[in-house]
């Protein structure tokens, strides 16, 4: 098993709340140095699998799982100590929400070092000069006014990239990215994506961009997984997938993407039904209500197939 | 930053105005004439309708509210008939008292209500959450006269560790000061940590649940650092408010306590005014709890917009 030259390696995860299954049997795995897209409507999972990634579950919900490989360690097989330790080292997280994951009541300075300083056990000064290096790099021309600001005095644009400078803090291996950009406006969007760009060619740090936007992703990402009710239903490169999308679902979503040729009077398409929050551990296929080619095989079972990278799970052939 | 506070200022001033009106009228409307209360019931009519004018009490209302009122910026709050001595100086003496037992309580139960009130935040459910809230239970239920007789019975009668009455200045004997002030303080301190543990374990909840905790997990900080540094930086805004409301109130004199052990403080003061119709001394005594009171809340204001510049910014219209 090549789990060394993987980032990110998964195998079987299940996280369940009580007896309700909200991801089941997933695994998925992202290259050294690539931009990994991770697909899927709102409560699909994605979030969940990421912070499974991160061991930043929370305490309340169950994790099982046959492998968990971050950043080059298998974490279930550490304390928790050495796991939070490991991910601090190792991981930068880059939140969707910006207002609050910047302590309101601190200083910029005062936050943006402090993993830096614990982990590479440096001081406080080289801590700043690194984190006015790294502002620079996203943007600031001013980066030693920004780090005396508290986060509230920064606009959400501003914010972001502050959390972007704070997860390359410590040259980490890999970066999630959780939505980065739902709450920016779109010149401030681009400009974000083509700061992740940037790092992943530059540095080599794999990137995990967890999106529900699916223009995105084909634009920038390497590989990718669709998600759907908690199952990954397809995943492979993404030049791959886009061009012979196999699952429904992928169709469907890749058809719906809004195009700049859309009409002021055609309603915005969409693909009709919710996804399901209970059953998630059904034999069957999950998509099957929502389905156009539903067939009754499909709510028994449904057939998982690979073929040179390119995954999916569906009775289709 | 200096204008807020000077804004805040100028609230209080005009607070203190209003009520030095409401205390002088209100006291000036209760029935009974102070010189007969002096001179008590065998004065002659001429004897307390002397006194009467060289008190000033038949002079229009208006007149004496505002020779009240002058000699209140002077701070001379007038001579109390029952100790025949000025009420500044009283109140002077009495102070070091009130404030040392107020202090002492509030260090107590700040102490305790943060130890416990953030491991039972943290530790949700577990022993020392079920024992915290216990303490909120019984903290806020005992009343203070029964605990302070039982501390008396206990440790003054029992065990004679400490003394079951009265005061010792520092000045005279600093071992026997601390003794004095000890079981007061505790007294005093369980009845303010019940609503002081409360607020901080439901202010550090709230605090734990914030995004910024996920983000100094991801760090991989240690735990002090997570909890002291961001958790308890996003839990302070409420306790200090209270904490500067609690201690106001006990600077302003706790009559019970006082009573029970025999302290010459500020809420001796104030019993013995309402006693013997004290006009005078109570007229005093109200000016100065009231001040305590607004005092404080301006100094919690300000100790808060230190903590949390935003409140600054918001002041200031940005």
């Amino acid at each position: 098993m090549n789990e060394n030259n993987d980032t990110v390696f998964v195998k079987n995860l299940s996280i369940k709340d009580g007896d309700k299954t909200l991801v089941s049997d997933l695994s998925m795995k992202i290259e050294k140095g690539e931009i990994f897209g991770l697909v899927g409507e709102s409560g699909s999972g994605k979030t969940l699998t990421a912070k499974s990634v991160i061991n930043l579950l929370p305490d309340n919900l169950q994790l099982t799982a046959d492998e968990i490989v971050t950043a080059g360690k298998s974490l279930l097989k550490i304390s928790e100590n050495e796991r939070r330790r490991h991910v601090g080292n190792n991981v930068g997280y880059i939140p969707q929400n910006t207002v609050y994951y910047l302590h309101p009541m601190i200083k910029i300075k005062n936050q943006i070092g402090d993993g830096y300083i614990y982990h590479k056990k440096k001081g406080k000064d080289e801590a700043l000069r690194k984190a006015s290096m790294l502002l620079n790099k996203v943007g600031f021309d001013n980066p030693e006014n920004i780090l005396n600001f508290y986060p509230w005095q920064l606009s959400g644009g501003m914010r972001q990239r502050v959390n972007i400078a704070m997860a390359l803090m410590n040259d980490p291996k890999l970066i999630i990215a959780d939505e980065p950009t739902t709450a920016l406006d779109s010149t401030v969007q681009r400009q974000v994506m083509e700061l992740f760009s940037q790092i992943n060619s530059e540095l080599g740090i794999s990137i995990l961009l967890i999106s529900h936007n699916l223009g995105l992703v084909r634009h920038y990402s390497n590989s990718l997984a669709v998600m759907y009710a908690g199952q990954i239903v397809e995943s492979g490169y993404t030049k791959e997938v886009f061009s012979n999308p196999k699952h429904p679902y992928t169709q469907l979503l890749i058809k719906i993407i809004p195009s700049l040729k859309i009409k002021k009077s055609e309603p915005l398409q969409e693909i009709p039904g919710y996804v399901q929050d209970s059953g998630r551990d059904a034999s069957g296929c999950l998509f099957i209500e929502r389905c156009p080619y539903a067939m009754e095989i499909c709510s028994k079972y449904a057939e998982e197939h690979e073929d040179k990278g390119h995954y999916y799970k569906c009775n289709l052939k | 930053m200096l204008r807020y506070v000077i804004n805040r200022i100028k609230g209080s001033i005009i607070v203190l105005f209003a009520v030095s009106l409401i205390t002088f009228f209100v006291l000036m409307i209760i029935p009974g004439n102070p010189a007969q209360l002096i001179l008590g019931t065998d004065a002659t009519p001429e004897m307390v309708e002397d006194l009467h004018v060289a008190m000033g009490l038949d002079k229009p209302l208006y007149q004496q509210y505002f020779g009240w009122l002058s000699s209140l910026l002077r701070l001379d709050l007038g001579t109390s008939y029952v100790y025949g001595e000025s009420v500044t100086a009283l109140i002077a003496k009495a102070l070091p008292v009130t404030l040392s037992i107020a202090v002492f309580a509030m260090i107590i139960a700040t102490v305790l209500a943060f130890l416990l009130g953030m491991l039972s935040a943290v530790k949700k459910n577990s022993f020392i959450d079920f024992f915290s809230r216990s303490i909120m239970q019984l903290g806020t239920a005992i009343p203070s006269f029964w605990i302070g007789m039982v501390f008396i019975v206990f440790f003054g009668l029992r065990l004679k560790i400490f003394p079951i009455s009265g005061y010792v200045p520092m000045s005279q004997s600093p071992s026997g000061f601390i003794k004095s002030i000890t079981l007061p303080s505790i007294v005093l301190a369980i009845g303010e940590i019940g609503t002081l543990l409360r607020i901080v374990r439901s202010s550090m909840l709230d605090s734990l649940k914030q995004d910024y905790m996920d983000m100094a997990k991801i760090k991989g900080l240690s735990s002090w650092k997570i909890y002291m540094k961001y958790a308890l930086r996003g839990a302070l805004i409420a306790p200090i408010t209270i904490i500067g409301m609690q201690f106001a109130k006990l600077a302003g004199g706790t009559v019970v306590v006082e009573t029970i052990f025999a302290l010459p403080g500020i809420g001796r003061l104030v019993l013995t005014a309402v006693e013997h119709r004290d006009i005078v001394l109570l007229q005093g005594l109200v000016m100065f709890i009231t001040s305590t009171v607004v005092f404080f809340s301006l100094a919690v204001d300000v100790i808060i917009m230190l903590i949390n510049p935003r409140i600054k910014s918001v002041e200031r219209g940005e």
